[in-house]
Order: structure tokens, then sequence, then C-alpha cells
């Protein structure tokens, strides 16, 4: 019973999401020429100024250090974060060291 | 405003430094993770009152101003702190400091504790981080950065099997419901090409699409995980009662309000007002609401484990703030809708620190009988008065006695239910009689005939006895004045939240 909602359920939001992939009534792929400048206008902007702004000429770079830099420190702590949290969970166990010494 | 970067600097200095500081010992581990989340305290302090006085506070990330050079939208990250930002900036850094301070006693037994201090530095830094945020995938980001943290701390007595259960139960559901939130960022950009949030409800009310209301469902899904509502509660149910109690005071009084509950309020209030229908959204949260009131609080009575029968009264209460909020949805803009919004955000700051407090209490029970079976804890009135007091405090708070903090909060809502739909009212009372009946049960046994086990017991040490007697005396003075806190502070930052058009001016003023 459960398992059966479970698959219509997602049955259900897999069909909503190609409605929203279909061009004609969602997001559009692709887009080009005036669409472009409507949808990815901040896009344009960014690859537009990025070398007077910024200074590199790797506009991924540029956004991901200097526009976006403070979502890069987040990623940076996100790593830390999982090393930190997997070196401490594959820790011995309370007591092991006794043992062993 | 130049002292908000300083409230992700020095967490954030905290963390990236601890394993350095962690090579000279213990007492210099301890007295750092103390003296970083004090600052961060003072600095969350600061941040609040000066809000409180002036208003709004933009800051534009590596410029004056988020927007670009001759063009009308932002290309920056953006913060932007508003009254019901800031005070989450106060309830985090409060509650933070007093669980950080507790470990220093409630920990001493456990290894690997550099790494301890480490993750709960994460864990305060990014809830920080969601709370002052103008910028959704920065949002996303910091969102991250508490879950992961949560993941591992839930988890950290690792020679334990429930911990570890509970830990991968979290983990599971925690990374789907992340993932959601994602999707939903992704098909926000792809439809409208901008992340942050002041500009995204510019072009949201332009043109509202149905890619906006399917991302709008799938961050409600996302972020009503992460608060644990009903029917989607389960993995918090096994994640509180396994982490060590300083996390679970953090989990249940923080975690879930700022990753879910605020989250969920920025995102239908400050992104969506005015592109959707209120109505509707307001009653699916209203739904959930009720089914989380009735179940958390149902659950709780038939517990016998003292930090499980906490974990479902969290969930109980996760309803009446829903409840709160959804109303605050549903009557936009009428007086019941304010004083919904007003009394849903009081009970999380109340909720914050009645639950803190009580699950330190529970922390502090277990580190001295080694125990939270209920039945074997019968009569630790009389070997630890301080502790009991303390309980007796945050238990009579949680199900809104008169003379404390959670009568007033309780009330806004039980008004404003009743206004709204007096069915609404009945459900909330049922889920309060629950409630009650949990918690007399608890006391019961508290002042009962002391068993074998309780009488070797005694207060516990005073790093320990400290954040509960100062959660306490909060409560009870934050009690004394209910009326003047929830005109002065409340009402205000539930007329911040439901102003959207203050909230774009701001941004698109450039500060």
């Amino acid at each position: 019973m459960k398992r059966t909602l479970a698959y219509l359920s997602l049955l259900f939001i897999l069909g909503v999401l190609l409605y929203v992939a279909n061009p004609d009534y969602g997001l559009k792929f692709g887009p080009g020429g005036g669409e472009w400048k409507a949808l990815r206008y901040t896009d344009d902007y960014y690859i537009t100024h990025g070398l007077e702004e910024v200074g590199g000429t790797n506009i991924v770079t540029d956004i991901v250090f200097d526009y976006r830099g403070y979502d890069t420190i987040g990623e940076a702590t996100v790593l830390f974060t999982a090393i930190a949290g997997a070196v401490a969970l594959l820790r011995p166990w309370r007591g092991d060291g006794d043992e062993h010494h | 405003m130049m002292a908000l970067p300083y409230l992700i600097i020095i967490p954030l200095f905290g963390v990236f430094s601890m394993p350095v500081v962690s090579l000279a010992g213990r007492k210099a581990r301890e007295a750092w993770a103390a003296l970083i989340s004090g600052a961060t305290l003072a600095v969350g302090s600061w941040v609040f009152y000066w809000v409180y006085r002036n208003g709004t506070i933009l800051y534009t990330l590596g410029a004056k101003s988020p927007l670009g050079q001759g063009v009308d939208f932002p290309i920056r990250i953006v913060w932007e702190v508003d009254l019901f930002g800031a005070l989450m900036v106060l309830m985090v850094t409060l509650v933070s400091f007093m669980a950080v301070v507790y470990s220093t006693g409630y920990m001493r037994h456990d290894t690997g504790l550099d790494k301890y201090y480490t993750l709960i530095l994460i864990l305060e830094l990014g809830m920080l981080g969601i709370a002052i945020t103008g910028d959704l995938f920065n949002f996303y980001v910091f969102l991250e950065i508490m879950s992961i943290a949560s993941y591992a701390l839930v988890a950290f007595r690792n020679d334990t099997w429930e911990g570890i259960e509970a830990g991968i139960k979290y983990m599971f559901a925690g990374s789907l419901a992340s993932s959601l939130v994602l999707l939903g960022i992704t098909l926000l950009y792809g439809q409208y090409g901008t992340l942050t949030m002041g500009y995204l409800a510019v072009k949201l009310s332009q043109n509202p699409t149905v890619t906006a209301k399917v991302a709008l469902a799938l961050f409600i899904a996302g972020l009503l995980f992460k608060s644990g509502a009903s029917p989607v509660h389960m993995w918090l149910a096994d994640a509180h009662p396994a982490a060590p109690s300083s996390i679970s005071a953090m989990h249940s009084g923080l975690v879930i309000k700022i990753g879910g509950l605020y989250a969920l309020a920025r995102i239908a209030f400050s992104i969506y007002g005015a592109s959707i229908s209120r109505e509707t959204v307001g009653w699916v949260i209203i739904i959930f609401a009720c089914i989380t009131l009735i179940v958390g609080n149902a659950m709780a009575v038939i517990q016998t484990d003292m930090k499980r029968l906490l974990a479902y009264s969290s969930v109980g209460q996760v309803g009446y703030i829903l409840l709160g909020l959804g109303i605050g949805l549903a009557a936009y803009g009428s007086h019941t809708g304010e004083v919904a919004l007003a009394g849903a955000i009081y009970h999380t700051f109340n909720h914050a620190l009645m639950k803190a407090l009580l699950f330190l209490i529970a922390g502090a029970v277990i580190h001295q009988l080694g125990t939270r079976n209920l039945n074997e804890l019968s009569g630790l009135a009389k070997t630890m008065p301080k502790t009991t007091f303390a309980f007796l405090v945050g238990a009579a708070a949680i199900v809104g006695m008169p003379p404390l903090n959670g009568f007033a909060s309780k009330w806004l809502i039980y008004e404003s239910s009743a206004l709204f739909n007096p069915v609404l009212g009945a459900i909330a009372i049922i889920g309060t009689a629950f409630c009650t009946a949990a918690y007399v049960r608890v006391l019961y046994t508290f002042f009962g005939r002391p068993s074998e086990k309780v009488l070797e017991a005694k207060d516990p040490e005073a790093s320990m006895l400290w954040p509960m007697i100062i959660l306490a005396i909060a409560i009870i003075v934050m009690g004394l004045f209910p009326w003047q806190i929830s005109d002065r502070v409340m009402l205000p930052v539930a007329r911040a939240l439901e102003d959207q058009l203050a909230y774009v001016a701001t941004l698109m003023g450039g500060g």
C-alpha cells in the first residue's frame, strides 16, 4: 500500500517535471537572440563586464571567485565539514585504544 | 553596518583555526570554542539591536551596491537582514553559546573532541548564514553546511548503535530534502535568470509561471522535511535522542527552525508573497500543521525514553509554529493573520529557549545517572533539586502556563486560530492537552519516591548547571513581560516579514 502510493507519487512528480521541461509551457532550452537577453541577462552581464571588472579572462573563475566568492567559501566549508565529520565518525571507539596498548 | 560581516568571519575563523588550537590541549580547545561562540553572541546581539533601531541592513559582498554598472538588476551576493532575520540571529547565537559552554562539562568523557568543537561551530555558522542571506543559492550552500554538520554530530558517538542508525536515517532523509530544494532553485534560475531573493520576487510578480509553482511545491516539500513536520518527522524522533544532549538542544531549538521554518517563511513571504494565492499555500501549510500538532504531541505522551519524549514534543511545537505561519499566509493582510504570524515567530523564539533548556536537563540527568528511561528516574527531585526546578520551569513554559513565556506565544496562536477558524483552535487545544499530559507524567515521575538508582545522584557541575540556569532565568524574565515583548518586538517582526515591498525596495534601492 505504502509502496504503491510512493511509486504513484514519484510518477506524478516525474510527470510534473516533464511538463515543466516542455518549452511550450515551461523552461526554454538553448535560448538564442532576444530570448537569451531576456532569460540570461545576468550571464550576459558577467560576459560583457567580467574582464574589465574582475580582470580574469576565464569567466567561470571570475564568477566563482569574485562575483560569487562567498558561495565558494561556503563550498570550501562544506568540504571541510565533510572531512571533519568523516574523520570524527571513523575514529576508534572509546576504550578501543586501551586494549591495544 | 560594519559589524555584520563579523557574524560570519568570527565563526569561520574559529572553525578553521580549531584544528591548530586543538594541538594546545583540551583546556585551550574548550576556551577557544567558548570564546568564539561568545564573541559571535556579542556580534549577534549588536546586529539585532542595530536592526531593531535602524531597520533592515543590506550588505553587498564585494561592492558598494548589489546592482551591476548601468543595469538595474543585482549581480552580486547580498545579505539582507530584516527584523525577522535579526531575531533569528539573536536566537541562534544565544542558544549556541549555551550549548558550547554546556559541552565543556557534558562531553568530557568523549573522544575526538577537536572534531566535535569544529563541527558545533560549523553548525552555528551554517545557521547564521541562512538567517542573514538574501541570495537563494547562497541559502542552499549554508543549508548544506548546517545539514552536513548535523549529520556528523548526530552520529558523533560512533560506538553506540543508535547514534549510527539515527545518523544514517537522518542523512538519507536530509539529503533527499536538500536535493528537492536545489531542484527548486534550479527551476527558478532557469525560468527567471536571477538568484537574488528580492529581485526574484520582482521577476515572479511580473510573470508568474507554472515553473514557479512547481519550484514552490519542491521548496515546501524539502523544507517541511527539514523542519520535522508530520508525516515526514520520522528522522527527527531518532536523531534527537541519539545525538549528544548539547547537540539535541541545538537541533531541536535551532536547526529545525532555521533550516525549515525560517526558510519556509522567507520563501513564502519575501519571494513568493505577491505572485501566488496566499490562501492556497496557507491552507496547505495549515493542513500539515494540524497533522503535526496531533501526531507529535500524542506520540510524546506514550514515550518512556525522556529524550524521545522531548523530540516528539518538538514535532508537536513545530505544529504550532506552522499553524501560525499558515494562518499568517491564509489570512494575509488582516489583523488575525498578523497576530498569527507574530505568535508563530514568538513561539519560535520561546521554543528555542525552552527546548534547549529541556534537552540540556535531559543531558544532565543522563550524565549523572546513565539512564534516560523515565521509569527509572522517579524521585529525582530529592537528589537533583536544581535540575528538577529547571525542568519544572521548562515544562511549565512549554505547556503554556501563564507566568512563563510560552503562555503569550501560544495565546496569540490560539486566539488567531480561533478567530480564523474555530476548528483549528480546537485542534490546537487538543494538541496542548496531549502536551500537558506528557509533561505532567514526567514531573509526576520526578517528584515520586526516590528509586535506588537515583539516590547517589547529585546536581551537575557548574559548566553544565549555568547554561540551564541562564535559560531558565531567560524564560522567567520573558514571561514577566509577555505583551510588551509581543507588541514591541514580535508584531514589528511579523510586519517586517509581511512587507514584501519593503524587502524588495531595500534591495533595489541599493541600501
